[in-house]
């Protein structure tokens, strides 16, 4: 059986984009942990930026897709928390410098 | 910690509809202020017939489109009958048309128009309530969805009994109504709604966190007891029962415009996009109408009243709904022709979905347009109205290419 390190999952994660914001889920600080169990299956705690996010069903399918996709791993099961709930400290600061900029009559 | 993994995404076929009616519905009652002038009485039948237009084909139809998309999401659990919206939708503008026909040709359509109008909202209603009681996620916005919708079943049982009246088929003074009717309608219905779905999607869209919500939950009681005051003191001739409820539904919107700037404030994402601009301005109107209606309380001229009521309806309430289009389609549009393919081929961000330039010239044209028009009700001078409505036009397009536009994007793709 082959292994699966835990920076390969979240490298694999980074390849799922929000599509409103533009960043990557690993970027944004939404992967609270990530476990690789003994059996070659992968575990992902995780969050979104808000708890009303229409998405929300379609970044599970994603990440599971991304991880199979991406790593030797066959199985991946993600767990969608509230607690503690996300705020953008939680981000990289390359997200947050960008997060930050007003843009000048951009739509 | 508590997890969550359920369908409930209505299909994109149903949603659609709501949007481009809707918009289409925004032109038509944009060229139809060309027939009012600058100086209209609240109680004339073309007044009444334009704000039927507007209210019920404009704002109803694209909030009922918004909350078949948003109501699963909040309150966490599929609709109960979500096919109900494919008949929804094609009834409320039946319904409008032989209301407005009603109110400008001949008032025996009344009862008809107003008869179909009174199902769609029952049927709307009716799916929510149903909905509510499956899902076990409890908020304000939860709460607000409930409440507002007992005000909209008060609100057009009321306005049926006026179009009734109307038709010469019951004997009552409908102008007795008409503030029981407003108010329900308006401020119970959709301003409640509003209020609702503003805790939903500007911290949604603008990434706020960790914001205080008291004065939301201060707004949402108080708005209650205003609404519940002003119908009865209406319906009951209780001058002091009225008063108290105007006093108390300025509390209530205060207090909601507090709430807004500290969700303001905890905003993340400071890129100011056609959507945080047309709130800037939506929110703008929002104070105009109250210090008018202040004003216009004590003792201004009803020319005060039209102004506020002018700005809160086409200013506040338009600027709302026009904002989210630019948020909602896009998204609507990518989650149907984009997200299979994530992880497949590139698919775009949704705000390359936005045809920027005209966007923000429907912005642009339609701020000019909602401030010509409540200076022109004002101060009653037609030159500056029929400016203000040609500037409204003008938007009313942009907006209507910048729709078709988005919900074409990608159709390629499929």
């Amino acid at each position: 059986m082959s292994v699966v390190t835990e920076e390969e999952v979240y490298k694999a994660i980074s390849t799922v984009i929000d599509p409103e914001v533009g960043f990557n889920l690993v970027e944004m600080g939404l992967i609270y942990d990530v476990m690789v169990l003994k059996n070659g299956h992968v575990s992902v705690k995780m969050t979104l930026s808000t708890r009303g996010c229409p998405l929300h069903q379609m970044m599970i399918q994603w990440v599971q897709e991304a991880v199979v996709r991406e790593t030797e791993s066959d199985f991946c099961a993600v767990e969608i928390v509230w607690e503690p709930a996300w705020n953008v400290s939680m981000a990289d600061d390359s997200v947050k410098e960008a997060l930050s900029k007003t843009g000048i009559g951009g739509s | 910690m508590n997890s969550i993994s359920r369908d409930f995404a209505p299909p994109f076929a149903l949603i659609a509809p709501y949007f481009m009616v809707g918009t289409i519905f925004y032109f038509v009652s944009i060229a139809a202020l060309f027939f009012l002038d600058s100086t209209p009485i609240h109680s004339d039948m073309s007044t009444i017939a334009w704000v039927h237009l507007y209210l019920l084909g404009f704002v109803m139809m694209i909030i009922f489109g918004a909350m078949a998309q948003l109501v699963p999401v909040v309150i966490e659990v599929g609709h109960a009958a979500v096919d109900f919206f494919y008949i929804i939708w094609p009834m409320l503008a039946i319904g409008t048309i032989l209301m407005v026909a009603g109110f400008t040709l001949t008032t025996s359509l009344l009862p008809f128009g107003g008869m179909v109008v009174l199902v769609s909202m029952v049927i709307f209603a009716a799916d929510l309530f149903w909905t509510l009681r499956k899902g076990e996620h409890k908020s304000i916005v939860v709460s607000v969805m409930g409440t507002s919708n007992i005000f909209l079943l008060l609100g057009i049982v009321s306005g049926f009994i006026m179009a009734l009246a109307f038709g010469g088929l019951i004997g009552i003074d409908p102008h007795q109504w008409l503030k029981a009717h407003v108010f329900a309608v308006f401020g119970g219905y959709v301003i409640l709604t509003i209020m609702g779905l503003s805790m939903v999607l500007l911290p949604m869209f603008g990434l706020s966190h960790g914001f205080n919500d008291k004065p939301m939950q201060w707004a949402y009681k108080l708005m209650i007891l205003g609404v519940s005051s002003v119908m009865v003191g209406s319906l009951f001739n209780l001058m002091f029962l009225e008063w108290f409820g105007i006093g108390a539904t300025f509390v209530a919107l205060s207090s909601y415009f507090y709430q807004i700037y500290l969700i303001a404030k905890t905003r993340a994402r400071k890129e100011n996009d056609v959507w945080v601009k047309s709130l800037i301005f939506a929110f703008f109107t929002l104070l105009l109408s109250m210090l008018f209606t202040i004003v216009y309380l004590f003792g201004g001229s009803e020319a005060w009243l039209m102004s506020a009521g002018w700005f809160l309806i086409a200013g506040f309430t338009g600027f709302l709904i026009t904002s989210h289009l630019y948020k909602i389609i896009p998204f609507l549009v990518w989650f149907e022709r984009y997200a299979p393919l994530v992880g497949k081929q590139k698919v775009p961000m949704l705000h390359e979905m936005v045809p920027k330039r005209q966007a923000d010239a429907q912005m642009i044209f339609s701020a000019s347009g909602v401030s010509l028009v409540g200076v022109a009700l004002l101060v009653q001078n037609d030159a500056l109205f029929y400016g203000g409505v040609s500037a409204l036009l003008v938007g009313a397009v942009y907006l209507l290419y910048s729709v078709y536009t988005m919900m074409q994007y990608g159709k390629e793709v499929l």
